[in-house]
């Protein structure tokens, strides 16, 4: 079972591409981007171990259950409402984003509205689904994407193209301090552990977390090729000047023979596939966490029959996707991206602390 | 769900698909190659010259076709929306893998040329990019006898698909851009010339500042620049050993530099390592001491790499990137000011370690 925990963390790592995360943080390479790297991955395998060890305490138990068990519904029915909020809206700037970057790269004739529609049609089904089915969904597409998208970080890493000179020099600015913004972004690799607030619904009383010294490893390794990668591919000064850096990465390289010479397409099908997915998770959860705010509610992970809730609440959340659409541009998009990043840092500060004394407390009562 | 919204669902789906702006593939004309020259015309500055590929049924040598069109315009994207009034199909730059640039615009400035491409979405950053002399017009109307595609020749000249010629230097887009911007890297271009109506030659190197062309490197220097910063083999190399002439090929050479100072000077030492086979030699000297042969060979190798390091350095632009070099071992915002004091008097040492390996086939 462990498995499942790796899938969301994994699948949320490799998802900072489309969060802005490298470009943030390479808007910073000179001003604490470095400095923040280190301390987002200390900050992030914090988290991770804490949270992981609060959450084996409550088995087969999500978020909503576990306050449901110390607080009054009003309490829970709040929080829960933020938290929804703060979910969807993780997963809907990126679907935002992917339906703008469809446009820019693949079809510049198509209009971005019937793409995020399409998108989120997609996405909406399969939120509706149950919580086991989700779960399954997640396995069977990271399955399939994770090893092309390790093989073209591998290319990355491995091409004659990247000057590690270039690397070096953004290296050196280690000494500079550490910015908020940079630290959100950087942390924002090892967020996938959040996920268990629902998820920790589907592991059985038995269940421990193995193998937790793999969250850290491969977060690191993750960010420093997000953040190193661009930089050696387009140099100190260029690399600030791409939107889009990573597909832009992705385009300078050759797949000679290949069935496609240019990675740039292979890179944004496989991205496609996995913002639907991060999407689908991300939408069922926020749904789960909506659901959760009323009394009667009682949390099932599979069940044979799909409330009509599922879609009326789904239904809402792809209907303020496409306003946000409506609302945003690339620019804000962005803009909004990095302060959502900063306020996400401090909210999962605020749960994990919260369940962690939660957990404490539940060991003495018991 | 029950039946009729899951049908409902998919038609819904099927209706959305009609929006995409979809142009079948014989309706359009796929550019092969671009051109851009300065035109002598002042309002309109930029000359487009649009390699476009004609299919064809016949794959064989010979049967590529292709429709040049040419336009001046004051701006290459209104030029690129302007020729498609010329032509009855939609442009499509996603195959489009050379682009030129006129020797007249590569000495005057590159940079809006450079910027136009790196804004279009349908422009691969994997492209090549080089300089037309002595305009990129008159060599896109070439016409190679061999050729099998529409504007294959070219483009095999720059892979390692077809020739991999030691003097031909492949500058991809993406790499360009890097080093038009990187302070401590600066970029270079093969130069595109023409025999007759037939056949292209490449062989020639263009060493360019954040601007223009600085300097141009003769064929012979381009093959040891290659050599040197591009650890290039299946190339060649000359030299004499006691008045009689020696051609060696190379099998393996790796090459790495490091900057020092010593006694107040600041120096930066090459190190050459390579491995070699007699092309041409004078009959006998398999039984000879290859020692002092070797021994030869490194001083006149080192001795023309200096040469090209010191007319690089004079030129007062840095493509192999000794700059980038100093500013990451001397970490501060101070370190490129400082090597931009250092560079104009830096003094090159080059250790060339050549080890012949054999005479060939005889002896």
């Amino acid at each position: 079972m462990n498995r499942y925990v790796f899938y969301n963390f994994i699948l949320v790592s490799f998802m900072n591409l489309m969060l802005y995360v490298p470009h943030i943080l390479i808007d910073y390479r000179f001003t604490g981007a470095v400095s923040s790297i280190l301390i987002g991955i200390v900050i992030g395998s914090i988290l991770v171990y804490l949270y992981t060890s609060a959450m084996a305490r409550f088995p087969g138990k999500g978020l909503p259950e576990i306050l449901k068990l110390y607080y009054p519904q009003w309490v829970v029915t709040a929080s829960m409402l933020f938290f929804a909020i703060m979910w969807w809206f993780a997963t809907t700037i990126v679907v935002v984003a992917f339906a703008v970057l469809i446009n820019r790269f693949f079809n510049p004739d198509a209009n971005t509205l019937i793409i995020l529609t399409m998108l989120v049609i997609a996405c909406g089904y399969a939120a509706t689904r149950s919580t086991l089915s989700v779960m399954f969904v997640m396995e069977i597409g990271l399955i399939i994407n994770a090893p092309i998208i390790l093989f073209v970080l591998f290319k990355a890493v491995r091409s004659t193209q990247l000057n590690w000179d270039a690397i070096h020099i953004a290296a050196n600015y280690v000494t500079v301090m550490p910015t908020l913004t940079c630290i959100a972004a950087a942390s924002f690799i090892f967020t996938g552990y959040i996920n268990l607030s629902l998820f920790n619904r589907l592991f059985p009383p038995n269940f421990r977390f193995k193998f937790r010294f793999f969250y850290p490893l491969f977060g690191a390794m993750i960010l420093l090729i997000t953040f190193f990668v661009p930089i050696g591919f387009h140099g100190t000064e260029g690399v600030g000047q791409y939107i889009y850096i990573w597909s832009f990465t992705a385009d300078s390289l050759l797949m000679q023979y290949g069935f496609i010479e240019r990675v740039l397409f292979l890179f944004l099908i496989v991205y496609l596939n996995l913002t639907l997915v991060y999407t689908m998770a991300g939408w069922h959860q926020a749904m789960e966490f909506v659901k959760s705010c009323f009394p009667s509610n009682k949390p099932e992970i599979d069940s044979p029959k799909t409330p009509v809730s599922n879609y009326i609440i789904v239904g809402i959340f792809a209907l303020l996707s496409i306003l946000y659409l409506l609302m945003t541009n690339e620019k804000i998009n962005m803009l909004v991206t990095s302060y959502w990043l900063v306020l996400r840092l401090f909210v999962e500060l605020f749960i994990v602390v919260w369940v962690v004394i939660l957990s404490k407390k539940g060991a003495k009562t018991a | 769900m029950n039946l009729s919204i899951r049908v409902t669902l998919t038609m819904l789906a099927v209706c959305l698909l009609g929006g995409c702006g979809f142009k079948d593939i014989d309706k359009r004309f796929f550019v092969v190659a671009l051109g851009i020259d300065h035109s002598e015309n002042e309002k309109k500055p930029y000359r487009l010259t649009l390699q476009l590929a004609v299919p064809s049924p016949k794959i064989e040598p010979g049967a590529s076709k292709t429709q040049i069109e040419t336009i001046d315009s004051e701006s290459i994207a209104e030029g690129v929306r302007m020729l498609k009034a010329y032509v009855d199909k939609e442009l499509d730059f996603g195959h489009c893998k050379v682009f030129l640039i006129g020797e007249q615009l590569a000495r005057t400035d590159y940079q809006d040329v450079l910027q136009w491409m790196s804004r279009r979405r349908d422009i691969q950053s994997v492209a090549d990019i080089a300089i037309g002399k002595p305009d990129a017009e008159s060599l896109l109307q070439v016409k190679p006898i061999s050729e099998r595609y529409p504007g294959n020749t070219l483009f095999l000249s720059f892979g390692a698909d077809g020739t991999e010629s030691s003097y031909t230097y492949v500058e991809s887009l993406s790499d360009f851009s890097r080093r038009s911007s990187e302070k401590g890297l600066d970029p270079l271009m093969p130069i595109i010339t023409k025999d007759s109506k037939e056949s292209f030659i490449i062989n020639r190197t263009a060493l360019l500042n954040k601007k223009r062309v600085k300097l141009v490197l003769s064929s012979s220097e381009s093959q040891l620049y290659n050599q040197l910063a591009k650890d290039f083999t299946k190339s060649s190399m000359h030299g004499m050993f006691e008045g009689m002439d020696l051609v060696v090929a190379i099998t393996s050479i790796h090459s790495n530099f490091r900057l020092s100072k010593q006694n107040d000077e600041d120096i930066v030492t090459m190190n050459v390592k390579m491995k070699v086979i007699f092309e041409e030699a004078p009959k006998g000297l398999y039984n000879d001491q290859w020692g002092p042969v070797e021994q030869q060979l490194n001083k006149e190798y080192s001795k023309s790499c200096v040469a090209l390091l010191k007319k690089i350095q004079k030129a007062n632009v840095d493509p192999i990137g000794f700059g980038l070099r100093y500013r990451a071992t001397h970490p501060g915002n101070s370190a490129w000011k400082e090597w931009k004091s250092i560079y104009p008097n830096v003094k090159f040492k080059v250790n060339a370690n050549i080890r012949i390996e054999g005479t060939g086939l005889i002896k």
